[in-house]
């Protein structure tokens, strides 16, 4: 019977890439939200600057 | 808590154990495969993220159509979302595979019939994301956009059946496949078993991060309208 090939590292390797990738994506979404949430508070406050004015 | 946020906190939950399980089911259960050794394992969620791709694309046709019936932004914006996600999954299928052909094919790349219907299938979406970022009115963005959704769905069934189509060494795991294969493997029960709950999880996973990545939509459209209130004042 031949002998099983030895490849773990590539299994290593795709296991990272595919939980790697997803969580990547998932942390640009918190970036993306921080971001967000700066913009409505700067708009709010600029929106009751103006209603003051 | 509102009842929206506490759903969506149970299936954030519920797919995160499942993955767990996943993950137990691919490294603990599911069998050896001799030929190639451990590298095989990759299969059960390379198949799983190339399914879920095609699945997302598919959602983002059939919104661009209800989009085009009923006028509501609602589904455009389900429909932009569901390509994003989709194009994850896909980078996740292509990379993971690349990794998996490097063994099995001696090879990183080839531009073998699926790869190259894949990589054109991957390109079509990128332009999506493109496109709509490229027109400012809304109205006219969501138009553009489902109708470029619709058409350019197209190219995912090619992809699919590029390996039943052509002479190709892609393997077909599922029915019959082209002669020229390399990597193809009989899978035995226990592996059908893994496979299928993979499925059901990815499919989960997609749902999960569908309706994450809307609550993010919703706060960007509140931004806008924000906008727009400030700049009219």
């Amino acid at each position: 019977m031949e002998p099983v090939p030895d490849t773990l590292n590539y299994l290593i390797l795709g296991y990272a890439v595919l939980f790697g990738l997803p969580l990547l994506y998932v942390l640009s979404w918190w970036a993306r939200r921080r971001n967000l949430e700066k913009d409505v508070e700067a708009l709010k406050s600029l929106e009751e600057e103006q209603k003051r004015k | 808590m509102t009842k929206s946020n506490r759903n969506l906190q149970i299936l954030n939950g519920v797919t995160v154990v499942m993955l767990l399980i996943s993950t137990a089911l691919v490294f603990l259960y599911a069998p050896l495969e001799r030929t190639m050794g451990q590298v095989q394992r990759i299969f059960y969620f390379h198949v799983s993220a190339g399914w879920v791709g095609m699945l997302a694309f598919m959602v983002t046709l059939v919104l661009g159509a209800v989009y085009l019936r009923t006028g509501n932004r609602r589904w455009d914006m389900i429909a932009a979302a569901s390509v994003e996600i989709g194009l994850v999954f896909t980078v996740m299928n292509a990379a993971s595979g690349s990794i998996w052909a490097r063994p099995a094919w001696n090879t990183w790349w080839t531009w073998d019939p699926r790869l190259t219907t894949f990589t054109i299938m991957a390109l079509i979406y990128v332009a999506y994301l493109m496109l709509r970022q490229g027109i400012e009115d809304p109205e006219r963005r969501a138009r553009f956009a489902s109708v470029y959704g619709i058409v350019g769905f197209v190219s995912v069934p090619i992809t699919f059946f590029a390996i039943r189509w052509w002479r190709t060494i892609h393997p077909v795991v599922i029915g019959e496949g082209a002669g020229e294969a390399q990597g193809t493997f009989s899978m035995t029960s226990p592996m059908v078993q893994v496979m299928l709950f993979c499925f059901a999880t990815f499919t989960l996973l997609y749902f999960c991060l569908l309706a994450n990545r809307l609550q993010l939509e919703t706060l960007a459209q509140r931004v806008e309208q924000l906008k727009a209130r400030v700049m009219s004042a």
